[in-house]
């Protein structure tokens, strides 16, 4: 049957192949989305609406879910909570973890190595295990049901996090640009501020932003570590889900829900030229 | 004063020692060229004066001050690197002026500096560009115009050239020693390339594990190499060496039973040793001893002959054109006052690589 050889069939096969690897990219996108999209439909549906089998597309929307909740006393202090607790703990992440993977990638220190090893090590740690220790220290201190708490116990998986984020990008640096700045005048926090920071900004971006949107959704520590006065969305969240007095109210969690993920959402669009930027330039450096 | 003194510099790493007590003086304006193998310990030493380096034992004083313990933005130097190190973010003119504006001099005075050393160097067009715009010629450029500049006590120069094709190479080196003609400033200069070193500096330092093999004048070490190590080194390309038993001191026997007759004899009267002759030192003459050419390489001014000599490969350099051809048979002899006579050690590894950069 095949016998006959001729380029258009190679060509075929090439653009077939291209025709494969983006319908492999669709499905895979519809594997990741269809659950966020299930989410907001929810959102929108009432209560009827929500219990139909098989599920139902096509519904009146309502915006009942949101007013609701909107106006509720607990949902707006949480979001704003959110709001201090993940730029809070990723700016201190990022001015800590960055100076820490700059003195792994550039200092020389007996032990260097070891020590990087051991605080990544410490992410090896499951959450829940220090999630009670953390809760007796934090009531020792009478910190518990504080912003800083949970900024402090973000901080604790953050720092790492950024710190060997950063030492990787540190080390494509070429060691001569601070070497250079040094001789030209600057100290070595000179030389690390006023070229070394400048230089890797995209990157320091990028990695700030993964860190808020870690801290935005974390859920653990801030179920164990605070009450109500310093609570964030995704305990509320946690909170609808396992109302059992009233059982759960669906169209209410997924309104919070896609309140929660909107605003991470319009983050990453705004800055995604950065992000894809600060992502690259690891690789291309030297 | 740009006067660099270094005595007795040691240099360890832990338990590993690369730089075994070295010493150097170094004239006001005058331009030295360190020169070695890789891992001879010439980068380490100049980063030791530029104080990139801890100094383990020894003191390095630049004019009349011992800079050990003094930091790099202190000791009035400036560095070009091999990779140029410019900053990525900044233009030219930034590039240029940093150093400068950390020295807090007045705008004005930075833009007239800047705008000096850009014409000098032929950068004027290129001010406002970002590094990562400019070619590598360019880029070297910028790297030296941010050095001179600083108008510093002095130069240093970490392998400058390396990062170039070969014909930029050649253009930069030559306004390298241009630019060191018109500001006199003391330059130390690091290269693998004896060339290089031969060419630019007024004294070459030929440095060999951590040691310095000779210091001197470039063509002294040409001429009269002190060791079998220098005389490998220098020179490309590179000196040939039959090694022999002496008798008499003047006839050579060498190992596959040549006898060579040598008028001029071994003043230090050993029984084994190995002579060292410059390949433009042998003559293709009927009264000289017949080698089998293996390869001829004709250069236009010269022609380079590959020869099997007695057991030995030797490179023969004879001015002008030959109509010798590979597998002839031809006789050579060499200039008698031209001879080098060494202990007899193997040769350098440097020796064998062809011309070396």
């Amino acid at each position: 049957m095949s016998t006959v050889v001729t380029p258009a069939p190679q060509r075929l096969r090439r653009s077939l192949g291209h025709k494969l690897r983006i319908a492999g990219g669709i499905v895979v996108s519809i594997v990741f989305l269809f659950p966020i999209y299930w989410m907001v439909l929810t959102s929108f549906k009432d209560q009827v609406d929500i219990f139909t089998n098989p599920p139902t597309f096509f519904f009146t929307p309502t915006i009942a879910a949101y007013v609701e909740y909107m106006t509720r006393a607990d949902i707006v202090p949480r979001l704003i909570n959110t709001i201090i607790v993940a730029s809070g703990s990723g700016l201190l992440s990022i001015v800590v973890g960055t100076m820490a993977g700059y003195a792994l990638a550039r200092i020389r220190l007996r032990g260097a190595a070891t020590i990087g090893l051991l605080i990544l090590l410490s992410r090896g740690v499951p959450p829940i295990a220090l999630a009670v220790p953390m809760f007796l220290v934090a009531r020792k201190l009478g910190l518990t049901d504080k912003h800083i708490t949970l900024i402090l116990a973000y901080s604790t998986f953050l720092v790492p996090y950024v710190m060997w984020l950063m030492r990787s990008f540190f080390l494509s640096l070429p060691r001569e640009l601070e070497e250079s700045a040094m001789i030209d005048g600057c100290s070595r926090y000179g030389a690390f501020f006023k070229i070394i920071v400048p230089i890797s900004l995209p990157g320091l971006l990028s990695t700030l932003i993964f860190s808020m949107i870690l801290a935005w959704e974390e859920l653990l520590f801030a179920l164990v570590l605070t009450n109500r006065h310093a609570s964030t969305i995704p305990v509320a969240i946690a909170g609808i889900a396992g109302d059992t007095v009233n059982g759960a109210n669906w169209a209410a969690l997924t309104a919070v829900g896609t309140i929660t993920v909107v605003p991470v959402v319009v983050f990453a669009l705004l800055v995604q030229k950065w992000l894809i930027k600060g992502l690259a330039e690891g690789a291309t450096k030297g | 004063m740009g006067t660099v003194q270094i005595r007795d510099v040691h240099k360890s790493y832990g338990p590993v020692e690369v730089l075994h007590g070295v010493s150097i003086n170094i004239e006001d304006g005058e331009f030295v060229a360190l020169v070695g193998p890789s891992g001879c310990g010439k980068s380490t030493l100049l980063r030791m004066i530029a104080g990139l380096e801890d100094i383990s034992g020894g003191d390095i004083r630049i004019g009349d001050r011992v800079v050990n313990n003094i930091a790099p933005k202190d000791r009035d130097i400036a560095m070009v690197f091999q990779n140029y190190a410019l900053y990525p973010h900044k233009n030219v003119r930034e590039n240029m002026g940093f150093a400068l504006r950390q020295r807090r001099v007045p705008r004005a005075e930075i833009d007239e500096r800047v705008n000096d050393a850009a014409r000098i160097l032929g950068l004027e067009h290129l001010l406002e560009r970002k590094p990562r715009a400019l070619s590598g010629g360019q880029r070297q450029r910028v790297a030296m115009g941010r050095a001179i500049v600083r108008n510093p006590t002095v130069f240093l120069f970490d392998e400058p050239l390396s990062n170039l094709d070969a014909k930029l190479r050649v253009q930069m080196r030559s306004e390298i020693k241009e630019l060191h003609q018109r500001l006199k400033t003391t330059t130390v200069y690091v290269t693998h390339d004896q060339i290089e070193a031969m060419t630019l500096a007024d004294r070459v330092v030929v440095m060999n594990s951590g040691v310095i093999e000779q210091e001197g004048p470039p063509l002294e070490l040409y001429d009269k190499p002190a060791s079998l190590f220098v005389a490998a080194f220098i020179g490309s390309p590179p000196m040939n060496f039959l090694e022999g038993n002496l008798q008499n001191g003047t006839v050579l026997h060498l190992d596959d039973g040549t006898r060579l007759n040598l008028p001029v004899g071994d003043r230090k009267q050993r029984s084994r040793v190995t002579i060292g002759i410059r390949p433009e030192h042998f003559t293709v003459a009927p009264s000289g001893w017949p080698a089998t050419v293996s390869v001829v390489e004709p250069t236009g001014s010269e022609t380079q002959i590959t020869a099997r000599f007695a057991g030995h490969v030797v490179r023969v350099l004879s001015r002008g054109r030959t109509s010798v051809r590979p597998s002839d048979t031809i006789h050579l002899a060499f200039d008698q006052g031209h001879l080098h006579f060494f202990d007899p050690a193997p040769v350098p590894e440097v020796a064998k690589m062809e011309d070396v950069a």
